[in-house]
């Protein structure tokens, strides 16, 4: 188990995260409508922060991004440590995770420098005090999840004893334009679950959750109780209308759960988009929760993306702390089939558990599992043995599977295209991904030639590790996005801009159903990796892992060093 | 009409990497979409992005795309009567 000691938010709404849930609970929102702001064209309805909030919020030295994150995760540290006298961020036994999905994007045009995302998180530890390496976790909407799953499964295994999990985006033009393109976006305040649903709203905000190993207050903290995540296969932005990912991670979470009578409610991801909010749907349904009071908090808050795994948990703890469901701003009738009972205005509820759903771009799903603290079994898991069975590594100047060169022409910029040719040719979706993509699959597509027998389904799951994060693309779309004076933001490199769509491209292409998932570091950190590959076993569904470093800086600089490790049962 | 489908095939080779692909490849009345090319919801959007960029026009609403985007012929009809560059 691991459990919350100490927490904030700080969005539009409010600095701490008793600020925000009164608010919440008020039934305000901070969305608002925006004409033409940070030059785009189109009108869009977004909770932001004001003028006057990003000036007092802004710190010396750091950017936007960072300084919310620097912000929230300093004073739910501030909490831990009046809950914990032996909380310290100091020592290697305090782990500091971000979870964003673009971090400093924003400022890519004006300052190349400071786009990669583990060096952002690098300066928001150290100014916290934070000694150890940080972890960035970039796997689209369900981010904030991954990165609380993660570390429950780092202090469940005693890796360490505190995690300080901040969750963090800010929102630009970079972002608005290319959920604009994708058509994903509302023009009026956003309506979850309802029958006229259009859309959603984005939103900036940062929240942090420290979690240890040990409970502090027992009975009236909020403990993590199991996560699990569980990849479509199926497409890289559209959810698959069986909700197959989604009921998979589901059932997953159930069979642990004594009784679903414990469950006082579902927090959904409620996007208010036509698809996502009717796959969920399908989902509940298929694992009979239809009955179950379901909430969303997007038209509260609007889409905080790599924030809402984080803000939208922390908002589900304390309203089961305080044994209320909260409401769901923008719901009036049903709108997805089968019927779901969804809680528009908030309500007392009994249970002692919640869950907590996010599904994204990269077809991931994820579901969380927290309850009051006390009630969950202590399970203690042992270190899997781990073994490496093939290897392979590609670079501009290098391609060799198990040490054993490969043999190609001049190596040149189009090597990549020149080993799909010869080695795969059966997947004309290949010229249609980016550089990441490109890479990450011709290395995995030599990787499993050399595996031979096929392997899919729940038990492989796909993570990844970078530095660069999707700065080739993001640059590409950047300019494309003004090409020729006018404003056209292409949607299929938009979705690219997002590093977690290359384990979707594999998962998709080898019917890989298990947790898919994108870290990023400031830099190479073989231990650290190693702690996270061993973490993803705790998913004792999963028993073999595609997973090693994948950069893509340049044509000129980039790195596939992956591998396939296999769980060894013999004892 | 003749000139604006040769053009309009050429247009969707690049837009949407169809690398390899040659306008002779496609079949003016064959459906873009499921068995036809296999175009997806995504090329969809870029299709729309196409007609913006290239033609000045602007469909706001994914879904009128469907009858737009049927064949390279409905496209360019459309094109033809809607078009404003």
């Amino acid at each position: 188990m691991s459990y919350n000691i100490g927490d904030n938010i700080i969005a539009p709404l409010g600095y701490t995260t008793d600020e925000v849930y009164q608010q919440v609970l008020e039934g305000c929102t901070s969305l608002k409508r925006y004409e033409t702001f940070w030059g785009v064209p189109e009108p869009f309805v977004a909770s932001l922060f004001s003028e006057e909030q990003r000036g007092s919020l802004l710190c010396d030295g750091l950017t936007f991004f960072e300084s919310i994150a620097y912000r929230s995760a300093s004073a739910a540290i501030a909490v831990a440590q009046s809950n914990d006298q032996d909380f310290t961020v100091k020592g290697d036994r305090t782990l500091f995770i971000l979870s964003t999905t673009k971090a400093n994007v924003a400022s890519l045009e004006v300052d190349g420098k400071v786009a990669y995302p583990g060096e952002a998180a690098q300066r928001v530890a150290e100014r916290l005090g934070v000694t150890t390496i940080p972890l960035v976790i970039c796997n689209a909407c369900i981010s904030g999840l991954s990165a609380l799953i993660t570390a429950h499964r780092l202090l469940a295994s005693h890796k360490v004893d505190y995690v300080i999990v901040c969750g963090a985006d800010v929102q630009s033009l970079f972002i608005v334009s290319g959920f604009q393109s994708l058509k994903a976006l509302s023009l009026q305040p956003c309506r979850p679950f309802d029958i006229e649903r259009n859309g959603l709203n984005l939103g900036e905000a940062a929240a942090t959750i420290v979690l240890s190993a040990h409970p502090v207050n027992a009975g009236t903290c909020c403990e993590i109780r199991d996560g699990v995540v569980r990849n479509d296969a199926y497409h890289i932005s559209t959810p698959v209308k069986s909700g197959d990912g989604l009921t998979m991670a589901l059932r997953k979470v159930l069979e642990d759960e004594e009784t679903v009578d414990e469950i006082a409610f579902i927090n959904a991801h409620g996007t208010a988009t036509l698809f996502n909010d009717q796959m969920e749907a399908v989902a509940l349904g298929r694992v009979d929760l239809r009955a179950v009071r379901v909430n969303a908090l997007k038209g509260y808050i609007g889409h905080t993306m790599g924030a809402a795994g984080i803000l939208e948990t922390l908002l589900s703890m304390r309203s089961l702390g305080e044994g209320v469901v909260l409401g769901t701003k923008g719901y009036a009738s049903e709108g997805v089939s089968p019927v779901l009972n969804i809680s528009a205005d908030r309500q007392r509820v009994d249970g002692k558990v919640f869950l907590k759903m996010l599904s994204g771009f990269g077809g991931c799903n994820a579901v969380l599992s927290c309850g009051i603290s006390g009630i969950a079994k202590q399970k203690s898991i042992p270190d899997p043995l781990l073994k490496r069975t093939h290897h392979v590594l590609l670079t501009p100047h290098i391609a060799e599977v198990d040490s054993c060169p490969i043999e190609i022409k001049e190596a040149d910029s189009e090597l990549l295209v020149e080993l799909y040719k010869k080695y795969v040719g059966d997947y004309p979706k290949f010229f249609k991904m980016d550089s990441l993509c490109r890479l990450g699959f011709v290395a995995t597509e030599l990787l499993l030639r050399k595996e031979g027998s096929p392997v899919c389904g729940e038990s492989r799951s796909v993570i990844l590790f970078n530095h660069s994060s999707s700065i080739d693309t993001d640059r590409k779309y950047l300019s494309e996005l003004s090409a020729r004076g006018g404003y056209f933001p292409s949607p299929s490199l938009f979705v690219y801009t997002l590093p977690n769509i290359v384990a979707s491209e594999i998962a998709i292409r080898n019917h890989y159903k298990a947790e898919t998932c994108v870290y990023i570091l400031p830099r190479l950190n073989q231990q650290i990796m190693e702690a996270v590959i061993k973490a993803t076993f705790c998913d004792v569904s999963v028993r073999s892992i595609i997973t090693g470093w994948l950069d893509y800086e340049s044509a000129e600089k980039y790195i596939a060093d992956l591998c396939i490790i296999e769980k060894n049962d013999k004892k | 009409m003749e000139e604006l489908i040769q053009l309009l095939k050429k247009q969707i080779i690049e837009v949407l990497n169809l690398e390899g692909m040659t306008p002779e490849d496609i079949e003016v009345d064959a459906p873009l979409f499921g068995e036809g090319m296999g175009l997806d919801s995504i090329d969809v959007l870029e299709l729309i992005v196409l007609l913006d960029r290239q033609y000045g026009i602007k469909l706001t609403n994914p879904a009128e795309g469907k009858e737009i985007f049927r064949t390279v012929r409905t496209m360019a009809e459309y094109i033809y009567e809607h078009r404003t560059k």
